[in-house]
């Protein structure tokens, strides 16, 4: 919620003499942030009030007119294409050097021109062209300021209407309703930039008599307190241009004189008020009460909203106002309206957000009232208004104001210890500023024992909950910005980083060391992934009020996201290595889901079935030896998922903890992949409490191991672990047996393969001998033939 | 006799000055100076000399000798660099080729930040943890002093969780994607262990996307928690992380704000590395900041509620809390200027492969 605030305006109640940036500055520390600085001055430079004196058409231009105007010392002329130009009027010239808004909200600077050949030395204005778009001219059409002003032709156009002035723009906090309006800004603002603020509330005219009307609260707690003034004989024209002026800088549109009162008040004090139309009340009771089933009310803004449940000011037959929000079409001000009613209340601020919530309908008033506002601003509101009305549409007030009240207001009181204050912000503040800063802020003290207690301001009484909130009142006046910066230098907590976080760390890193690149995908998934992937969406926890379709259920796996990401990439980059690490979620009966870390890596469009499948395992057993745990494989037979010529699952201390291989053709085509995707899918969570990064330490051995090559014809599907299982068995000294390469080539028999072995060999007590090696190698070549068939090649 | 030397000094400095290769200059040297060579012989004859003649040409014949061996080691490293130069003219590569390197793969940005903003809480002592996505309204909301319908709470648009048509509920409430970091507070001082020292990076939703918004993104989420912690401490934090993380120039400020949780409660600015702080670039409103300063995230001191809610007594301790958007720290540090935030999260691997 921000406020524009005119400096002009603040200024009227408290005495400073900063320059606006200073103001602001000052404030933000303090206060509230200022967000913008518009200088209304500057916007108007180079334009200045011009008296037209001739107005001619365009002689290569329907559309435009040729017009003199005075601007004081001589006389222009200016290309036009205003529709509502008469002689005499009295308009805004943009002189060359003026920058001027154009339709965009971009502003383009004047210049002499020539415009289908005739020369232009300025332009007339529209309002919307200096960037007052609330003040509605009609298309097309040039501001008229004669109503405006009588300043001499030439005068700037800021002097003459009274714009030399900036507008701040001001972040309002939630709990601060109180300064939405200028008045209690500038009470802060006093406050906050030490300046002396002074104003006094419009004494209220009670009228005297009987009122024509009378007031019920139906609903206690929906409404605080309600007030009304009859007024008659008012004549309603336009507002004077000092009214609509703070409107406009407001963004508000004036309408006529009495909605601008009632809108100038709002903007004044922050307290919203309404009107009706006396003549449009059947009977004599105002009722503010819950509208029933079938209740309906056509409201200003042209829609028909049904009221059934919400608070409504209704007469003896019909909702008039959705309370605190919008008023009725047929109740509501009009020209020809000679007497009103003037209601201010206070409502229950959870009732008023619920309505606007049920209706999706919002006003100015209703995002104050759902703030919760002072109850006793009303009657402030009220009489400023009735005094305004009287000065503008003049009309008297008719009867006895009325005023309603569920319960009398008593002010809060807290107890305030300055010393616990200190101790809590850490610097030392004398009680004699803090009295001051409290005081200030319009908080009255009184002495009791060793502390103070403190009766909270009427405006504040929404907002003031506890002692500890005095605490930040004297910090934020202190000023942050002067408080020293301290380490903390207190005790250390004995935790110890979160395990899971600290495995996701260490995997990513070991991933992208490894070349694959990490993809992050959003939580939430699409039904239609969940299903191209065999999933049931009842499977999965969804989002009861997802943003968008494809965003709908919290993913149980990672998958999806992965062949998604595999899926958008495959045109662009047709070969890569991708993962991602992160948390799953699995749901759980009655409880939250399981947030399970998952680990996922992914190769696609790489050909070599074999050596993608190897790259992938190798990953997985370099994680398994780095971290002390082990992983097996087994064939896995899922043709439904994965490819079962070329997957296994992998476990872990005898449980499946993942899977390892090609991704079934199902699901690629499912997925519009178009070429071979490989995964590795691990359950981290499985396995983690297991992991370590420390390792015992095993002595170097003594003597040299021998390392030979030996390339072994194999029968096709012959198996490496059975190979190596043979070599290794050969004899006590063949300490391992690793692949090196794998060959099928024009030399290779078909249904076999060329596998070239590497065959590591070591004595524990000697350094072998050649012949001792030429002999084991002999011992394995036999072996692989007698057992595996295998011949080695020389 | 001193002819026969100064003869063979002759000879075998014109040796050695002649020699190309090392192979020749070992011939050469073994001829001259090798223990059976010239040198050696003519030093054997001096032995029929007197005594005097034997002094006087002993010392001449060393004389020599230390020539000799002086011109060797000169030729020799003459012919070292000899071989070393041809060795040069053979030997090159074009080295204007481009620059290879093995494939290396890539963290994500968020990863990198996550790790980065880590450390420099782990220098403070704070400590990494995690508390869930998917959390009870009581954690997400009321504990933290924002009781229902409290019109704070709809500063965080929230996704409700359902297990098909209707929304999960428990004892704790409803369940929700967490808006914010600040779900883990009361879940992290009901671990009962003090001081709390906290860090919590994690994931959070809101209903919210645009350029930039995401409704999945990231915060980190600090929280320290002993007897008398004070603002000034909470300053101090901020303070070194901003200058660790944006470096020595950019300059800080806390403004007063309002947040339930958190009492006082501020926001913390950095000053805008854009317009350097001054709200204009070339004399015009900086699109960046607001007015030279660009919001870091909320912070403030642990509410008394909240720390009732978690257990402790508000009396005896006092702690601060902040919150602040992973993406947007990282977005305004590092002037990478994307100019949609989503782009984060589309895994272009395109993009992804950039950083």
């Amino acid at each position: 919620m921000n406020i524009l605030a005119s400096y002009h305006w603040l200024k009227e109640y408290i005495k400073t003499n900063l320059s606006p940036e200073e103001f602001a500055k000052e404030f933000s520390l303090r206060s509230m942030s200022v967000e913008s600085i518009d200088d209304i001055g500057a916007r108007c430079a180079n334009i200045v009030v011009g008296d037209l004196l001739t107005i001619a058409q365009h002689p290569n231009a329907d559309r435009l007119h040729v017009v003199t105007v005075n601007i004081g010392k001589k006389e222009v002329t200016i290309v036009c294409g205003g529709t509502n130009l008469v002689e005499g009027m009295r308009v805004a010239v943009a002189l060359p050097g003026a920058k001027v808004f154009s339709g965009n909200g971009e502003r383009r600077e004047i210049n002499l021109s020539t415009i289908r050949d005739v020369e232009s030395a300025g332009m007339l204005c529209g309002p919307a062209e200096i960037g007052f778009d609330a003040l509605q001219v009609g298309e097309r059409s040039i501001w008229s300021l004669g109503s405006i002003t009588d300043a001499p032709a030439g005068t700037p156009l800021a002097d003459a209407l009274g714009l030399d002035d900036v507008v701040f723009d001001v972040e309002i906090t939630t709990n601060r309703p109180d300064a939405k309006g200028i008045v209690g800004l500038a009470r802060e603002a006093g406050a906050a930039v030490n300046a002396k603020f002074s104003w006094e509330p419009t004494e209220l005219l009670r009228g005297e008599g009987v009122s024509p009307i009378s007031v019920i609260i139906d609903d206690k707690k929906g409404c605080r307190r309600q007030m009304a003034a009859v007024m008659s004989d008012v004549v309603i024209g336009s507002s004077p241009w000092w009214i609509q002026k703070r409107l406009v800088l407001n963004g508000l549109r004036p309408i006529n004189a009495i909605v601008d009162i009632t809108n100038y008040v709002m903007l004044e004090y922050g307290q919203p008020l309404h009107s009706f139309d006396l003549n449009a009340i059947e009977g004599d009771e105002l009722h503010v009460r819950r509208g029933t089933s079938g209740e309906e009310i056509f409201a200003l803004n042209g829609k028909t909203y049904s009221l059934d449940g919400h608070l409504v000011i209704a007469d003896a037959v019909r909702p008039l106002d959705i309370a605190g929000i919008m008023g009725g079409e047929n109740s509501g001000i009009k020209k020809e309206t000679t007497s009103l009613v003037l209601v201010a209340s206070t409502f229950d601020a959870q009732s008023i957000r619920r309505t606007g919530r049920a209706l999706d309908l919002s006003s100015d008033a209703q995002t104050l009232f759902e703030k919760g506002l002072s109850v006793e601003m009303p009657a402030i509101a009220l009489a400023r208004a009735i005094e305004l009305i009287k000065e503008i549409c003049g009309g008297v007030v008719v009867g006895e104001v009325i005023d309603e009240r569920v319960a009398p207001y008593e002010p809060k009181i807290f107890s305030v210890d300055f010393e616990k204050i200190r101790s809590h912000i850490g610097i030392d503040i004398s009680d004699a500023q803090m009295k001051k800063t409290l005081t200030d802020l319009g908080f009255s003290l009184e002495k009791s024992g060793k502390v103070f207690n403190a009766t909270v301001p009427y405006w504040r009484e929404e907002d003031i909950e506890g002692e500890i909130d005095f605490t930040e009142e004297v910090a934020r006046m202190y000023g942050y910005h002067n408080m020293p910066s301290v380490l903390p230098a207190s005790r250390l907590p004995d935790g110890v980083d979160d395990a899971s976080l600290v495995w996701e760390q260490w995997l990513k890193r070991v991933l992208a060391e490894r070349g694959f690149v990490e993809c992050f995908s959003n939580s939430l998934v699409s039904v239609a992934d969940l299903q191209s992937y065999g999933i049931s969406p009842k499977d999965a926890l969804n989002v009861l009020n997802p943003l968008t379709a494809d965003l709908t259920h919290l993913r149980p796996t990672l998958t999806p996201s992965m062949l998604r990401a595999i899926e958008r990439n495959q045109a662009l980059v047709p070969s890569a290595k991708t993962f991602e690490v992160s948390r799953v979620y699995i749901p759980r009966e009655g409880d939250l889901p399981d947030e399970r870390l998952m680990f996922l890596a992914g190769m696609y469009g790489i050909f070599d079935a074999e050596k993608t499948f190897m790259e992938l395992r190798g990953l997985l057993e370099w994680i398994a030896a780095r971290t002390g745990i082990a992983f097996t494989f087994e064939r896995l037979d899922d043709e439904n998922h994965w490819h079962p010529g070329r997957s296994v699952s992998v476990h872990s201390d005898g449980v499946r903890v993942g899977v390892l291989g090609q991704v079934s053709a199902d699901f690629q085509e499912a997925f519009g992949i178009h070429r071979p995707v490989f995964l590795a899918k691990i359950d981290v969570e499985a396995f983690m409490p297991r992991m370590k990064l420390t390792h015992s330490y095993r002595p170097v051995p003594t003597f040299p191991s021998v390392r030979r090559d030996i390339a072994v014809l194999l029968d096709e599907r012959s198996e490496f672990e059975k190979v190596r299982d043979v070599v290794c068995g050969s004899g006590a000294l063949v300490r391992a047996c690793d692949v090196v390469e794998t060959y099928r080539g024009s030399e290779v028999p078909a249904g076999k393969k060329s596998v070239t072995l590497s065959v590591t060999m070591m004595a524990p007590d000697r350094t072998l001998t050649g012949e001792e090696v030429d002999t084991l190698i002999a011992t394995v070549t036999r072996e692989l033939a007698l057992r595996v068939g295998g011949i080695v090649r020389s | 006799m001193t002819d026969v030397f100064q003869q063979l000094q002759a000879d075998a400095l014109q040796a050695f000055s002649a020699v190309k290769t090392a192979e020749d200059l070992e011939a050469v040297r073994i001829d001259f100076i090798g223990r059976k060579g010239r040198m050696a012989e003519a030093m054997k004859d001096l032995a029929g000399l007197s005594d005097d003649e034997r002094r006087e040409m002993g010392k001449h014949a060393n004389d020599v000798k230390r020539m000799l061996e002086g011109a060797f080691d000169a030729a020799q490293s003459r012919v070292a660099d000899a071989a070393k130069s041809e060795r040069y003219g053979k030997e090159w590569i074009d080295v204007t080729l481009p620059g290879s390197t093995s494939a290396i793969g890539h963290l994500h940005l968020t990863t990198q930040g996550i790790e980065e903003i880590s450390c420099i809480f782990s220098h403070l002592g704070f400590v990494r943890v995690h508390h869930p996505e998917v959390d009870w309204d009581y954690y997400a909301f009321e504990s933290l002093n924002m009781p229902k319908e409290h019109p704070a709470r709809d500063d965080w648009e929230t996704f409700f969780v359902a297990d098909g048509d209707s929304v999960m509920t428990g004892d704790l409430g409803k369940v929700v994607l967490t808006p914010h970091t600040s779900n883990g507070q009361v879940r992290e001082m009901q671990k009962g262990k003090l001081p709390i020292r906290m860090i919590s990076i994690g994931k959070c939703y809101r209903r919210q996307s645009s350029a930039r918004h995401l409704s999945m993104f990231h915060q980190f989420e600090g929280l320290m928690i002993d007897e008398k912690v004070t603002v000034t401490e909470l300053k101090g934090v901020f303070d070194y992380f901003v200058k660790r993380y944006f470096g020595p120039d950019r300059a800080t400020r806390l403004r007063p704000y309002h947040f339930r949780f958190t009492e006082p409660s501020f926001e913390l600015d950095v000053s805008c590395s854009v317009c350097n702080g001054t709200g204009k670039v070339n004399d015009v409103k900086c699109k960046l900041c607001k007015e030279g300063w660009l919001e870091l995230g909320g912070a403030g001191m642990v509410h008394p509620h909240v720390l009732k809610a978690g257990g402790l007594d508000p009396e005896k301790y006092s702690g601060f809390a902040f919150g602040w958007g992973l993406e947007r720290t990282m977005m305004m540090r590092s002037g990478i200027n994307i100019d949609d935030i989503r782009t984060l999260y589309k895994n272009d691997l395109r993009f992804l492969t950039q950083f």
